[in-house]
């Protein structure tokens, strides 16, 4: 168990999202940055989906009640136990011992071995508040129980790659490149908004002409990047609708989506083009990452 | 079509349309039974799936097979009855533009069956047509910013309720107590696709 002494602006639980309600508009949940979350699984050796909590507003202080080990991912993130320990590393940590996570991350992941114990809500354990779905958002004096497994001590100092936050995400072009250009989207700069939150990404920048209209209102997928009539694009992020009217340029494919959700307001974005079968290539680079980390030798 | 690398969107019509709708719906029944989930909308299914454990070009050909086959089934759904206080903030303006008494919007919104076509917008919003065409209700050229929890509203030849406060554009003509969307039921959404829907006037 662990005992939250300072949530920051906002914690909450995720696991790797819900699939059970798309029908009836619930959205998936989950992390915003699934890389980072999937990572820091995988340094504590949990399943890379298992439930850890995300931090928006660092820092965020805890105490464990008795011995874990604990990583921390994140774009610009670092734990400091009795020591500091970067982000992206596997730490130990004993009973009594306060765990504080720091750094500008916007969104930032700590991963318990075992993984949060928390009941599912339609075979998630992810937090979705604004419908009262899965654990409510961490206070100060939270108690979060995590589920006992045999501490793989010679885990700790183990390290993973992050991903390059500053890179350019790439995209699959589509579905509906005839209704937006998205040939002057991918020659547009943009600018990150701060109304930008879990359900998605806003961009400012010169307004992209869109032909046609709203849609046939049809489902939508995480990444979407859609272009309302007014031209300014929004990237869709864990908590995004289940369906939509705007026309969607490009999709943002899954292994840089992080690198979008990361980005801080006033920070300046643009995207590059993917195949299909590209996309699928880093989809697997990136999954065989977390399942190397999780299933390194820990001995 | 590809919608990014792991999903597919299949389009059976570009308008809002009963009989799509129906084979949108049993696409994305086969697809689960298949594949994994899937979210149909007005005239379209969009296909979710793991490119790692099904090749991308495999998934789109499936889609196209298993769009080709999907028909409509005739399924027996409950009539599920809500009861409205009618009296919204934008009832009299509906009833204007409608050139009708507030009195005959009421019967005419009341008096037919509607069909849930999909959920989406928000958990447990149905999306129920069609209108009597009689009702003429354009969305609001700008959005509420925030429209109260069991607002019953009517939009094109589209109605629905708010299972939550949100922003919205609808046209708001009564009220509900009914919940739209209770996490603690086991479905936590009372209504599913393909139900009916009669709205009583309390």
């Amino acid at each position: 168990m662990i005992e939250v002494l300072l949530p920051g602006a906002r914690a909450t639980i995720q696991d790797a999202g819900r699939v059970r309600g798309l029908r009836d508009g619930v959205p998936t949940a989950g992390p915003a940055d699934r890389v980072a979350h999937a990572t820091a699984n995988a340094l504590v050796g949990n399943d890379p989906g298992a439930a850890a909590i995300e931090i928006v507003g660092l820092p965020f202080v805890c105490r464990a009640t008795r011995p874990l080990l604990v990583a921390a991912a994140g774009r610009d993130v670092r734990l400091v136990v009795r020591d500091t320990v970067p982000g992206w590393t596997c730490a130990f940590v004993r009973a009594g011992d306060e765990v504080r996570v720091e750094g500008r991350s916007r969104y930032a992941y700590l991963a318990i071995a075992g993984g949060i114990d928390v009941p599912a809500a339609l075979g998630s354990r992810s937090s979705y508040p604004q419908a009262s779905l899965g654990p409510a958002a961490l206070a100060a004096g939270a108690r979060v129980r995590t589920l006992t497994v045999p501490a793989e001590v010679a885990r700790a100092g183990a390290t993973a790659a992050a991903p390059d936050y500053a890179a350019v995400p790439r995209v699959v072009v589509g579905p509906h490149e005839d209704r937006v250009d998205a040939r002057a989207f991918l020659a547009a700069s943009f600018v990150v908004d701060e109304r930008s939150d879990r359900m998605g990404v806003r961009l400012r920048g010169e307004p992209l002409p869109t032909r046609g209209g709203e849609l046939v209102t049809a489902g939508m997928a995480e990444g979407a990047v859609q272009v309302p009539g007014g031209g300014e694009p929004i990237v869709l992020l864990a908590d995004h609708q289940t369906t939509g009217g705007y026309p969607v340029v490009a999709t943002v494919i899954a292994a840089d989506l992080p690198l979008v959700a990361q980005r801080e307001p006033g920070e300046e974005i643009r995207f590059a083009p993917i195949s299909l079968r590209d996309a699928v290539a880093e989809l697997q680079r990136v999954r065989y990452r977390v399942f190397a980390v999780r299933d390194a030798r820990s001995d | 079509m590809p919608f990014g690398e792991r999903a597919v969107l299949v389009t059976f019509a570009e308008r809002v349309d009963a009989g799509a709708n129906a084979r949108a719906r049993a696409l994305a029944d086969a697809w689960e039974r298949r594949v994994g989930p899937a979210v149909p909308a007005y005239a379209s299914t969009l296909l979710h799936y793991d490119p790692l454990a099904l090749p991308a070009a495999s998934a789109l050909r499936l889609a196209r097979r298993l769009a080709s086959r999907a028909r409509a089934r005739t399924v027996v759904r409950p009539t599920i009855e809500i009861p409205v206080r009618y009296g919204g903030p934008d009832l009299a303006d509906v009833a204007r533009l409608s050139n009708a008494s507030v009195d005959e919007i009421v019967a005419l919104h009341a008096g037919r069956e509607y069909r849930v076509y999909f959920l989406g917008f928000m958990p447990g919003f149905a999306y129920l047509g069609d209108l009597d065409p009689r009702i003429v209700a354009p969305r609001l050229p700008s959005p509420r910013t925030r429209v109260a929890v069991g607002s019953v509203a009517v939009a094109g030849a589209q109605t629905a309720v708010y299972p939550f406060a949100s922003p919205g554009g609808w046209r708001l003509i009564g009220t509900t107590d009914v919940a739209l969307f209770d996490p603690a039921r086991e479905r936590p959404a009372l209504l599913a696709e393909g139900d009916r829907v009669r709205f009583v006037p309390a």
